[in-house]
């Protein structure tokens, strides 16, 4: 096929963009990663570069030692987990239930879920439901709760089990199975894809949110991994704080910050291959209905 | 038999009546298979707790509030909080700080996630088109505080990062925390960054409906696929365009409170073309303890916000009836 001029220009051009922005996503995460193998004492004199000078592992050696890290990140780990597990369960009901067409009021209920979509009560009123309603300020629970369910997602799942064939049902219910052991038995295996979907979405946001943190936790004790890293941003003493004392004279704050920041996004860099085209699905689906 | 006896009554009874409607219906239903209800119990329950009854603190924002007293304890002020806030030299600032950003998040995003979504479609190579989207895609994962944390190290501290460049290539060095006016086009660059590569899938997949004849009856016609992508690929994302640009407008007096406020944080510097209406809620509440008049901003923003949806919602109904919301 013979190319024009014109058109290998916009080629060349084409790719140049998409090269250039690429890169310009790629930056910060580069200066990230050098900040954190940098010798200090080329941080303190030069700042952030994205070629280190020197290499040092002392940032990364003294940051593993830290036990309140370990803690917190544990504490991220537990929170998620059990954030997305109960939250998948807890919308998936609710969703299949919407989308069944024996369901009388799945009208209203609908409704119901996409009205939260649109107005909610605001910041003041959640903040004193969470910690004085519900009494669950300084507990473990302020941090996992309040996303259980999330409209958006349990309108993602209602598209979906409304797409399933009703013969799927009717089968089962021909057999006498009760409806929960449809739900589970059936309805749930073949639901595995969007499950996969919903559950990263909630995920995500466990694992990024730092809202919840901020408003409900009462001391470190229950700081989650990122609510650590903000307190680091423009307080360096937060950074030295990290390491017991005794492990080192002078920890190497502006080190320590970047790997701090290596280490929480460290589980996403990971998984991010195997699990981006769940993601990609879920968006595509999401758009096409909306 | 309880098909056939069911369909005798409906017969039977005077006018038609549709069968979800009436109480009788759904009492049936539920005695009939009640778990299907229970299934949703546990939502709806947390959506009650959550969702709704939230609104009922609404009332603080007409009332005097203290902790100790409670809602009901607490005395009626009628609309002084809203008054205080109204008459006060915030209120402007910080409306037109939210609409604006937000409008320039809106604008800018969508113009650099159709671009980003029309550039890969012309890709040929597939290994680069798969690498660059990953990477584009990337920075959506990463938590407003891993974002803060980058900006400081850029821009902030004793030695910002691109202050450095700046002094490498002779040019002078910028206080950047310290000059209000850029931080509009500084929160814009770092919201593109993070959010093109996700609405870019969205237009992605719209690009992947236009019918390959197209493009062919165009390269018969000799167009060059520069004329093909503006004649054929962007006039088919129009729709996409209006719609998801009009859903995003509706909720334009909503700030992005998680990016602002980890970016920002309590630099106060640069409040005055920063500062939205959620963080100045947050502060209220949180360093002011005035719950009365931050209650009182919020159920503002959430009415006008709610009236500007529908509003919004009327106009999608009139360009393509499916894609509004309601």
């Amino acid at each position: 096929m013979k190319l024009t001029l014109s058109d290998r220009l916009f080629s060349v051009f084409v790719h140049l963009f998409v090269s250039i922005f690429a890169l310009f996503c790629l930056l910060p995460f580069m200066l990230m990663i050098s900040g954190s193998i940098t010798e200090e004492n080329d941080l303190i004199a030069n700042g952030y570069t994205l070629i280190p000078k020197h290499i040092s592992w002392e940032a990364y050696q003294v940051t593993f030692q830290s036990n309140k890290l370990l803690h917190s990140y544990s504490l991220s780990i537990f929170i998620t987990v059990v954030g997305t597990a109960a939250g998948l369960t807890i919308s998936a009901m609710l969703a299949n239930s919407i989308a069944n067409k024996r369901n009388v009021l799945r009208h209203p209920m609908a409704f119901f879920v996409s009205f939260l979509m649109l107005f909610n009560g605001g910041l003041i009123p959640f903040y004193l439901l969470v910690s004085k309603w519900l009494n669950l300020y300084d507990t473990v629970w302020a941090l996992i709760v309040p996303y259980l369910v999330q409209p958006f997602l349990v309108f993602l799942m209602i598209s979906f089990f409304r797409n399933l064939p009703d013969e799927l049902e009717e089968a089962a219910l021909v057999d006498g199975a009760g409806e929960f052991r449809i739900f589970f038995q059936i309805v749930l295996p073949v639901a595995k894809p969007i499950l996969a979907t919903v559950a990263l979405f909630l995920a995500l946001s466990y694992w990024n949110d730092w809202l919840l943190g901020l408003l409900f936790a009462g001391d470190e004790r229950l700081y989650p991994l990122q609510l650590i890293l903000r307190r680091m941003i423009s307080n360096l003493t937060a950074a030295s704080d990290l390491v017991p004392s005794g492990i080192s004279i002078q920890p190497p704050s502006m080190g320590i910050r970047m790997a701090t920041t290596v280490v929480t996004i460290g589980p996403i860099i990971f998984l991010y291959p195997l699990l981006q085209r769940y993601f990609v699905k879920g968006i595509t689906v999401g758009a096409i209905k909306g | 038999m309880e098909v056939a006896r069911e369909a005798a009554h409906e017969a039977a009874a005077p006018p038609a009546r549709k069968s979800a409607s009436g109480f009788r219906p759904l009492a049936r239903s539920i005695r009939k298979s009640p778990s299907l209800y229970l299934l949703a119990l546990p939502g709806v329950v947390f959506l009650i707790i959550f969702g709704y009854f939230p609104l009922y603190g609404l009332l603080i924002a007409f009332k005097d509030f203290r902790v100790t007293d409670g809602i009901l304890g607490s005395p009626w002020v009628g609309l002084k909080n809203f008054e205080f806030f109204f008459t006060s030299d915030q209120m402007f600032p910080l409306i037109r700080n939210t609409v604006l950003l937000n409008a320039l998040f809106i604008s800018f995003t969508t113009v650099f996630a159709v671009g980003i979504a029309m550039f890969l479609n012309e890709v040929r190579l597939k290994v680069f088109k798969r690498i660059s989207q990953s990477v584009i895609f990337f920075p959506y994962f990463v938590s407003w505080v891993v974002v803060g944390m980058m900006v400081a190290a850029f821009f902030g501290g004793d030695k910002p990062t691109v202050n450095e460049w700046l002094k490498a290539l002779g040019l002078r060095e910028v206080n950047w925390f310290y000059v209000p006016d850029i931080w509009p086009w500084m929160l814009t660059m770092i919201k593109v960054w993070h959010g093109a590569g996700y609405s870019s899938i969205i237009y992605l997949a719209a690009i992947t409906a236009i019918p390959d004849e197209l493009y062919e009856a165009a390269r018969i016609d000799g167009a060059s696929r520069w004329a093909m992508m503006r004649r054929i690929t962007l006039p088919s994302l129009y729709p996409t365009i209006s719609i998801l640009t009009l859903l995003a407008v509706g909720k334009i007096f909503n700030g992005d409170f998680g990016m602002i406020y980890a970016i920002v944080g309590d630099d106060s510097i640069i409040y005055p073309t920063t500062d939205v209406i959620d963080t100045y809620v947050f502060r209220s509440m949180r360093y002011l303890n005035d719950f009365g008049m931050s209650s009182a901003v919020g159920l503002f923003q959430s009415v006008i916000g709610f009236l500007f949806v529908f509003g919004v919602n009327a106009v999608v109904r009139r360009v393509s009836k499916e894609s509004a919301l309601f």
